[in-house]
């Protein structure tokens, strides 16, 4: 299995604890055997490398410098990543099993790639847009959204961390229940559990 | 032998979307292009009323959902379309078996949209940079500068760049950085059928409704805004009239309406002007047909598409020698050129026009010519496939697969 991991922080790029997880996580893929690479951006630590654990990143880095925000940063960020992520695709002769995409940064990447190559996305769920934001309804907060529900909608599978933020992915986005599947990170099963999903969502591509 | 050629058009604009002058750009070249054997699918912004799909004069015309949410603002709204664009173009060219040799964006309002696509499919993109935000409003603030940077960002990723004039070209190097052979020229047109048409079959009755008969017809078409040099023909206007009884007509509009208004109010001549504000197609070209004497006295000008316009209208025509318009116009042959932001070289050129019949007929036939010879859309569709061949070649020879 071939697996492409988005994440907007991975180490040394830290904003939150998501790093770590992503880190934790393609580690753990690659000692299962699954070849992993994880594209991820870095203002001037760009291209790609080998971690001793044997991931392999791209960091890719914003090709406009000026923004007015996250939003316009994240919408011009996703060309570079799709661009990483094609680079990768067709250096595996176009085998890639899925992409696991972590939060909605990188969502709009995956949805062009999902549809350019039928190549399926999960969807993993750290935090939602109406949690961070205190359910603020500006604009911009809402343009945030429906990224997210854009993804919600297009993954074949959204991987959420607790029981909580199933029964609130399901109440705010309207996603069948049983699309959205618990892995518990601090499991003693946790790795089992994505490893299971990745391999439901690989079976269930009709080529 | 030779397969087809195919190409994928972005653009923010396609009829009956019409916001700026891309729309009609891309309606007539993509037509063209087809008449000369290119395929073409244009992917564009969603209209009202108008099919999702459709195919006119064999051109595949796709229009994406705009994007209709909140946005914070139009350079947010710019990319959030964008997403939607290319997530619609990429199952298109996927359904289409990537039988697509290029991608063709047009200005930075599809910029995201065509750098995604050039990398997922690896085919080679070519941008028309038709202005520039440096051109347009100089380059200051935070929109201004994303704006500018998303436009190099284009360039940067385009195989190569179109610009309509010599000018341009020499201005997109200049603000972008951008090396010689990567920049083409082809020259912007304009369908002289459109004005051959007789949609208003008394035209001197339809002249009634904007000029007394014994008042001359002196026209500005544009935007009212300062880089269109408005203010500078509003200045002519009482030194023309000391010479010429004139009605001069001002067609659209723009932030500096009221303020000339105002001003042509206590200049005591709001009965020699008539500002008509946005008018349709079919005003405008009977407008320009009527005209004794057409008008472009711009300051900056990356083409000037009405100087074509009143010359397949068979107008004559004084232009300040500037930008694109200085490459249309030949001096003395195909219409009057007179310096820029200066009032006094402005009312001598429109008296100059207006006092001499056989000159100005001269200049009119002339510039018919001309504008038959080198500024048709055949012309311009013909260059734009040669260029799609050679990038095609080049990208042939190149181990990006």
């Amino acid at each position: 299995m071939r697996v492409i991991i988005f994440s907007w922080e991975f180490p040394p790029r830290r904003i939150g604890q998501l790093a770590d997880y992503v880190m934790d996580l393609a580690t753990q893929l690659v000692k299962n055997e699954v070849e992993t690479y994880v594209v991820t951006c870095h203002d001037y630590y760009t291209g790609q490398s080998e971690e001793p654990e044997g991931v392999k990143t791209c960091r890719v880095t914003n090709p406009v410098r000026t923004h007015s925000g996250v939003l316009t940063w994240v919408l011009t960020l996703n060309q570079e990543v799709e661009r990483a992520a094609a680079n990768i695709y067709y250096d595996a002769d176009k085998r890639v099993s899925l992409t696991d995409v972590h939060d909605w940064h990188f969502i709009p990447a995956a949805v062009t790639l999902k549809n350019a190559f039928n190549l399926p996305f999960i969807y993993s769920v750290e935090s939602l847009e109406d949690h961070r934001s205190h359910n603020a309804d500006s604009s911009f907060n809402m343009a945030i959204k429906s990224i997210e529900h854009l993804g919600m909608s297009e993954a074949e599978r959204i991987v959420v961390k607790s029981e909580w933020m199933r029964d609130e992915v399901v109440k705010v986005f309207n996603v069948p229940s049983d699309k959205a599947k618990v892995i518990l990170p601090d499991s003693a099963r946790w790795i089992e559990g994505i490893l299971e999903t990745y391999q439901e969502v690989v079976e269930g591509v009709v080529e | 032998m030779n397969k087809e050629l195919t190409v994928m058009m972005l653009t923010w604009e396609f009829p009956p979307r019409i916001i700026g002058g891309i729309s009609s750009h891309v309606y007539h070249l993509s037509r063209s292009l087809v008449r000369n054997g290119v395929k073409v699918f244009v992917v564009t912004c969603d209209y009202h009323g108008a099919p999702p799909h459709e195919v006119i004069d064999g051109v595949e015309v796709f229009r994406v959902d705009s994007y209709k949410d909140p946005s914070p603002d139009f350079v947010t709204w710019v990319y959030l379309m964008n997403m939607n664009m290319q997530r619609k173009a990429a199952a298109l060219v996927k359904k289409l078996d990537e039988k697509i040799d290029l991608f063709h964006a047009h200005d930075w309002l599809v910029a995201n949209a065509g750098i995604g696509l050039k990398h997922v499919f690896r085919r080679p993109l070519l941008a028309t940079i038709h202005a520039t935000e440096v051109g347009r409003n100089g380059v200051q603030y935070e929109n201004e500068k994303m704006i500018h940077e998303t436009e190099y960002w284009l360039t940067y990723e385009a195989w190569r760049v179109i610009c309509c004039s010599n000018f341009m070209v020499s201005h997109a190097k200049w603000a972008f950085g951008l090396p010689e052979d990567k920049l083409v020229m082809i020259q912007n047109g304009v369908d002289i059928r459109e004005y051959e048409k007789n949609t208003i079959p008394d035209l001197s009755q339809f002249r009634r409704n904007f000029a007394l008969p014994e008042e001359k017809i002196v026209l500005f078409v544009g935007r009212l805004v300062y880089e269109k040099g408005i203010h500078v023909l509003v200045d002519a206007i009482p030194k023309v009239l000391e010479k010429v009884n004139a009605k001069f007509v001002i067609v659209g509009n723009g932030y500096m309406k009221e303020h000339l208004s105002g001003l042509l109010d206590r200049m005591g001549l709001a009965h020699k002007t008539f500002f008509t504000g946005f008018v349709d197609c079919e005003t405008l070209r009977s407008l320009q047909k009527s005209a004794d004497v057409c008008v472009a006295p711009s300051l900056f000008e990356p083409f000037g598409i009405v100087a074509l316009e009143a010359m397949a209208a068979k107008s004559p025509l004084v232009v300040s020698d500037t930008g694109g318009l200085s490459e249309i116009v030949e001096h003395d042959v195909t219409g009057v050129k007179v310096y820029p932001d200066n009032t006094d070289s402005l009312a001598w050129g429109i008296t100059r026009v207006l006092l001499d019949e056989n000159y100005a007929n001269r200049l009119k036939n002339n510039a018919y010519r001309k504008v038959q010879e080198n500024y048709n859309w055949d012309k311009i569709s013909q260059r734009t496939k040669t260029v799609y061949e050679t990038v095609s070649k080049e990208r042939s020879r190149t181990i990006w697969t």
